[in-house]
């Protein structure tokens, strides 16, 4: 019997339901004729739009990576000009120690730091987005393409939180109530482009693309959605078949978001950063100064860069950031750091020069650290949502895999134009 | 002895069902888990004229299918609890979404009140909503409501206690599905009926719908009961 009609009177039975809704309110309800538009109803009309939401969509990402990176130059000139000082301070100290504070705490430390403004000003950004109420219309918008891709806007949002980190973005698919959905979105969560990356991107694009440097980080942040979207097919196509649930979202009005409400999530996410510059990026530039200093790095990092080779990046420099960046993607800029003994503002400038770097490997660099391995903490937590060690193990494989054929792909084929 | 007097609280989310609850039972509440799942469980309670009213708020859902833990705990807790009387909180600015959640308690044969909640925000976009109309339709008691401003909770109170005391009568809300669906209804009620444990739980046609809608949990109850 079900065999026979199956999912279709499913859909008969609610559309009776409806029916019978709206033929009741036909005759209790009175509506005025002209219905008075609410300011949000308005402003949907062209927010929500079928064919201007992505448009717009696309824009409002834009141009908060345009607000971000113009933004942070000035704040991120006087932190450089900080740590210069006191490079100049430490100068005068010989010896291993003056090694270790100049090379190991200032080169390391000193260029994540540095890279406080953009993060806070893109954290700022998202709550702002979130406390107006234009995020869940995103949600809304991308629904339709979600949907094509086998899942539903309920798993955006979790996207739309990895952009902050993947952590949460990895713990807000609790709301995805079908099993599926819920996995797969997990599994491409960490495409989502999360604040640590933003140093490498902006180290990278700030030097290699000058003027075009927030349209590059963009990129950066398109690519991941991208990936994210193609993989969400694949998998939905082959390890987790079946239909996704249907929702209502609900759309809250637009409000004016207030400083205390924007600057409270700001800090809520902005503080875990610099929690861990002071800890565990502290700890990894200093085991790494000290691996430098002793010459155990080269041969280690001499070791794995072949395997990037067809990437662009073979150098040893290259494979031991890549290496030390599992433990937070950070320490991939604060390793170049010590290795280059140079702190942000000639970091970029150290990498063209010593690695020979060109704009294009550098591309190739950024989208391989946007694909990569997820941070350890992001494992640890894919862990513990799927409660096994079979979805975190397949995760390190399979985004890395991605990773190197991606920025393979851009390398070989961009040297066919760029020579 | 106060005579007692158990009533679920459902209602789509941002119904403003938590409101409601709060106005019913006060500081009394106590929160704890549903059983087997993390799914909040709310209880409250209140004494009103005489009756020891026991408020049990029901998750926030938009349907009562099986496929949210949210879901099924509303729909297990009314179908086998059977409470004295369910409440529905209803948004009057937008009862064609909201009522689709009232439908299916009627048609699960729940002894259903409409508490049409956010009055003022129907009024101030000016719906009229003819309230007795609407309960004569649905075949339920209707009760206007501000909670937020806790307007219609004694009223609410006083209907509560009627349809536990059976004073006023609530159908079981038949949806005519069209003829093809309402012959597949008709042969599966016959069997359904047939069997002396589900027809003494369930509503023979309410089940005969679920089953149709290819509901996994309903699906899965009628396969155990036919090969036990």
């Amino acid at each position: 019997m079900r065999s026979i009609y199956g999912d279709e009177a499913e859909t008969v039975i609610a559309d009776g339901r409806y029916g019978f809704i709206s033929g009741l309110l036909k005759d209790v309800l009175k509506k005025p004729p002209i219905e008075r538009l609410t300011l949000s109803d308005k402003i949907d009309r062209v927010i929500i739009n079928r064919w201007l939401g992505i448009p717009l969509f696309l824009a409002i990402m834009f141009g908060v990576f345009q607000f971000v990176f113009k933004l942070s130059v000035p704040f991120m000139d006087w932190i450089d000009a900080g740590f210069g000082w006191l490079a100049g301070l430490v100068s005068g100290i010989g010896g291993w120690g003056g090694s270790l504070l100049a090379d190991g705490v200032i080169g390391g430390v000193g260029s994540v730091l540095i890279f406080v403004p953009p993060i806070f000003l893109l954290f700022i950004a998202i709550a702002v987005l979130e406390d107006c109420g234009y995020m869940a219309r995103a949600a809304f918008i991308m629904d339709r393409v979600m949907h094509k891709i086998g899942l539903h806007g309920r798993s955006f949002i979790p996207m739309i939180l990895g952009f902050g980190c993947n952590i949460p973005g990895i713990m807000a698919t609790r709301t995805i109530e079908n099993p599926k959905d819920r996995l797969t979105t997990i599994l491409i969560n960490p495409f989502m482009s999360c604040g640590a990356r933003l140093p490498i991107f902006v180290l990278l694009a700030g030097y290699f693309f000058a003027a075009q440097a927030g349209l590059v980080v963009f990129c950066m942040y398109i690519i991941g959605i991208v990936v994210a979207i193609i993989m969400a097919l694949v998998f939905r196509k082959t390890l987790f078949r079946g239909v996704s649930s249907h929702f209502v979202m609900e759309l809250p009005p637009y409000r004016l978001p207030t400083v205390k409400g924007v600057l409270t999530h700001m800090w809520e996410r902005g503080r875990l950063f610099l929690r861990k510059a002071g800890t565990i990026i502290f700890g990894v530039v200093v085991l790494v100064w000290l691996l430098d200093y002793t010459g155990a790095l080269e041969p280690i990092g001499s070791a794995i860069a072949p395997v990037f080779a067809p990437c662009g990046f073979g150098q040893w420099q290259a494979a031991v950031s890549l290496f030390f960046g599992f433990l937070a993607k950070e320490v991939v800029v604060g390793t170049m750091g010590t290795l280059f003994a140079a702190e942000e503002g000639v970091l970029g400038g150290a990498i063209a020069a010593q690695l020979g770097w060109t704009p294009l490997i550098a591309f190739a660099f950024m989208v391989f650290c946007l694909l990569y391995i997820p941070c350890v903490a992001a494992v640890a937590t894919i862990k513990s949502e799927t409660n096994s060690w079979k979805w975190p193990l397949f995760a390190i494989f399979y985004t890395t895999a991605i990773a190197w054929i991606v920025a393979t792909l851009i390398f070989q084929i961009g040297s066919l134009f760029v020579g | 002895m106060a005579k007692e007097i158990i009533v679920a609280l459902a209602g789509n989310p941002n119904s403003g069902k938590t409101t409601v609850f709060n106005n019913l039972t006060g500081a009394r509440q106590h929160v704890g888990n549903w059983p087997g799942v993390t799914v909040e469980k709310k209880e409250g309670s209140c004494n009103y004229k005489g009756y020891s009213i026991k408020v049990v708020d029901l998750p926030g859902v938009y349907s009562l299918t099986a496929y949210s833990p949210d879901e099924v705990v509303a729909r297990n807790f009314i179908v086998e609890e059977k409470p004295d009387a369910v409440v529905d909180i209803v948004d009057a600015s937008s009862l064609e979404r909201n009522l689709y959640l009232a439908v299916q308690l009627l048609e699960m044969g729940a002894r259903l009140i409409v508490a049409l909640n956010m009055m003022d925000e129907a009024d101030s976009r000016n719906y009229r909503i003819d309230v007795e109309g609407l309960s004569h339709l649905l075949g339920a008691p209707v009760v206007p409501m501000v909670a937020n401003r806790n307007r219609g909770t004694e009223e609410l109170l006083e209907e509560i206690i009627k349809v536990a005391e059976k004073e006023v009568e609530v159908k079981e809300l038949v949806i005519s599905y069209g003829q093809e669906v309402e012959e597949e209804i008709a042969r599966l009620e016959r069997l359904i009926s047939q069997d002396g444990e589900l027809s003494s739980k369930y509503s023979p046609r309410w089940l005969a719908v679920k089953l149709l809608e290819g509901d996994e949990e309903i699906v899965k109850k009628f396969k155990d009961v036919k090969a036990g």
